[in-house]
């Protein structure tokens, strides 16, 4: 360009000094012409000429200018374009690319060691140590044996996987590429590679791993079939886990290809067998227990489910069947049938024994009893024989209550069912009242009874009788010598249908510290008095839980007791 | 007052007390005593092979627990159509049981119109008297 210029000043100043010439031989030449004239046509010529000069010189360094402009511009086009490409595949790929200056041990990273692995641009080192760094601890040795020996070119490709440690302290499972760059000596200068993230495939794999140990590992057996058959019989298995293996005693290769219907005997139960071919038949899964034989022709209890398998587009696949050895179970199960039937018979035979000796009890009593009523018609003189009669009465009533207080434990115990009616609550306290009138003339307690808003009760009244006369009893048995008795029942309305009694005295009490659980227990006495034959309480709570009610009892000796009783009204 | 009922008990002491009981009681004139089913049965066969016998038992009063024939074996011959001429009689059983089977059975049979637990008493007799 710098010639060009001064090649062409050189050429203008030559050309402008011929025409300064030929100006002048012409003046010379041409007297007819002023001289005034003649310089004016002079110039104007010149500046014509020197005009048209520079116009072309412009327009052709225009010319040039643009054609230079214009390639510019399509470098730049170009570059920006391959850029753009570069971003675009960096992005779609989602890998991770480094670049790795060998001799100097410098690494750049591309944007995905942020997006993917969150790291900041100052967190990111740019060396290998703080790529080897970030490796797990478990996969660093492995992948540097195998990245040192590619390096020293001993391997054409390297790939490994490894995980990468995320800026928030997880790790990714990674599948790392690279390829290698030499020098003209074939030294390796730098290395350039993509980092992939795997760890969803990865966990897959791990999840379909523990998947599968279900299978091998499961003690129940687990077999898949196909999905029908062509001859009726349970369709053929193409797998059957380690766990059938071992149940039947066949080798898994003797398995394959089989029909559930070769493990069936002369025991399998007929009936079950249809039930499972009806279901294959109706595609519907299906649970039974049946015998099946193993290979050495033992039976064994199995408890199997037949499920159906659904591929992607509905068709039916395969069958799954899982299947449990119960044989120690049924075997368990069958001792205890046998177990139960004996108990029950024992229990029937000793509740017969138990009629039979009240009855034969209950007999001659009854005698005794009659034989006493006659008596009284009698007007005795001898006032020994008074006396003995009057022992011998005592002995017989108190040997009758006796018998009537056990002939109820056992019939309250026999009763599965009882019959309830609806009853006025205050008649039958009235009544109960009146069956001891005796009692309650002789010893005139303050008997207080609050119904609250209860006017009826849905019970069974000879339980209900039998229960108070025990409780109203009790208290007048074990009243307190140094005070007046005080018996104070309230009844009243609780939620769930429930009708809630307390009945309250203040007599001796029960030491319950003592006696906690013998409470309500059989033939348990508290108080050494001559009558007391340790059944009343039983009774009472036997016969009240007969009902579905309950009983609870509060107590402190000498200043009374206190029981709290909830009926199902 | 009845004319004539029978007891029929293997125990000679309840039999006793039930004669001085229905004494007291003015309750019936006779009673035959049998000590078992078996031997009910054949009385009351003479008593049906007896052309001059017109009495014929009221209330059977029958206890359940006895050797040879208990108590409902004697029902269930009793009622069978040889004795059809004994239909209106009606049977109390008077027992020392407790077991609510008997209890339950004794309901099943139209002509067992009570169940009463020995010792029988006035009042027991009083009441009876009163429902027939």
């Amino acid at each position: 360009m710098k010639n060009k210029a001064n090649q062409i000043t050189l050429i203008y100043i030559l050309s402008t000094l011929f025409l300064a010439i030929v100006s002048y031989k012409l003046a010379k030449h041409l007297p007819y012409l002023t001289t005034f004239t003649f310089n004016f046509v002079k110039d104007l010529f010149f500046i014509t000429i020197t005009g048209l000069f520079f116009r072309y010189i412009l327009s052709k360094n225009d010319e040039k200018n643009s054609e230079v402009n214009k390639n510019l511009r399509q470098t730049n086009d170009k570059l920006k374009e391959s850029n753009d490409k570069y971003d675009i595949v960096a992005k779609a790929t989602s890998d991770t690319i480094w670049d790795w200056k060998i001799p100097e041990d410098h690494i750049t990273w591309n944007k995905g060691i942020k997006e993917i692995f969150g790291y900041s641009q100052n967190q990111v080192g740019h060396n290998s140590r703080w790529w080897f760094d970030n490796i797990h601890p478990e996969d660093s040795i492995k992948m540097s044996i195998k990245l040192y020996s590619f390096l020293e070119q001993k391997t054409e490709k390297w790939q490994d996987q490894y995980r990468f440690k995320c800026s928030d302290g997880s790790y990714k499972y990674v599948l790392d590429r690279g390829f290698i760059i030499k020098d003209e000596n074939g030294k390796a200068i730098r290395m350039i590679g993509t980092i992939q993230d795997i760890t969803k495939q990865k966990e897959e794999e791990n999840r379909l791993k523990l998947l599968e140990t279900v299978f091998t590992e499961a003690r129940d057996a687990i077999i898949i079939t196909e999905a029908i058959s062509n001859d009726n019989q349970v369709p053929k298995i193409v797998f059957a886990n380690p766990a059938f293996n071992r149940m039947s005693g066949y080798e898994h290769s003797e398995v394959i290809g089989k029909s559930l219907n070769s493990f069936m005997g002369k025991n399998s139960d007929l009936h079950e067998i249809e039930k499972l071919t009806d279901s294959i038949k109706n595609r519907k899964e299906c649970f039974l227990e049946i015998i099946l034989y193993k290979k050495d022709q033992s039976e064994y209890w199995v408890r199997l489910s037949f499920i159906p398998v659904y591929n992607v587009e509905h068709d039916l696949s395969h069958w799954i069947s899982i299947q449990r050895d119960i044989t120690e179970e049924k075997k368990l199960e069958k001792e205890k049938e046998i177990l139960i039937r004996e108990l029950t018979q024992n229990n029937k035979d000793l509740k017969q024994f138990s009629y039979i000796t009240s009855h034969n009890l209950r007999a001659p009593l009854s005698n005794l009893m009659g034989l006493l009523n006659l008596i009284e018609d009698f007007t005795i003189e001898d006032e020994e024989l008074k006396e003995i009669l009057a022992g011998f009465k005592m002995s017989t009533h108190f040997l009758n209550n006796t018998i009537n207080d056990l002939a109820k434990v056992i019939t309250i115990k026999d009763s599965t069912s009882i019959q309830n009616e609806e009853l006025l609550i205050r008649d039958v306290f009235k009544n109960i009242l009146n069956q001891l009138q005796i009692q309650l003339d002789d010893i005139k307690p303050q008997l207080n009874i609050d119904y609250g808003t209860i006017t009826k009760i849905n019970t069974n009244k000879a339980y209900f009788e039998s229960i108070f006369i025990n409780l109203l009893t009790n208290s007048l048995k074990y009243r307190s010598k140094n005070r007046d008795l005080t018996i104070d029942i309230i009844i009243t309305e609780e939620e769930n249908n429930t009708i809630k009694i307390i009945f309250k005295d203040n007599g001796i009490g029960i030491d319950l510290e003592r006696n906690k659980n013998k409470v309500f227990g059989l033939y348990q006495r508290f108080h050494d008095y001559p009558d007391s034959k340790g059944l009343g309480l039983f009774l009472v709570k036997s016969q009240i839980e007969t009902m579905g009610g309950n009983i609870s009892i509060q107590s402190e000796v000498d200043k009374g007791t206190e029981f709290t009783l909830t009926f199902k009204s | 007052m009845l004319e004539i009922i029978m007891c029929i008990d293997d125990d000679p002491i309840t039999l006793m007390l039930f004669k001085k009981v229905v004494q007291k009681a003015s309750f019936a004139k006779d009673i035959i005593n049998a000590i078992n089913g078996q031997q009910a049965i054949s009385l009351i066969n003479t008593i049906n092979n007896n052309p001059n016998q017109e009495k014929k038992p009221e209330i059977i009063f029958l206890d359940l627990n006895m050797p040879i024939m208990g108590g409902w074996e004697f029902i269930d011959l009793f009622n069978t159509s040889n004795y059809q001429n004994l239909k209106n009689t009606k049977i109390v059983i008077l027992t020392s049981t407790i077991d609510p089977e008997d209890i339950k059975k004794s309901k099943s049979y139209p002509n067992v119109i009570e169940f009463l637990p020995k010792p029988i008493t006035v009042e027991m007799l009083n009441d009876l008297k009163a429902k027939i």
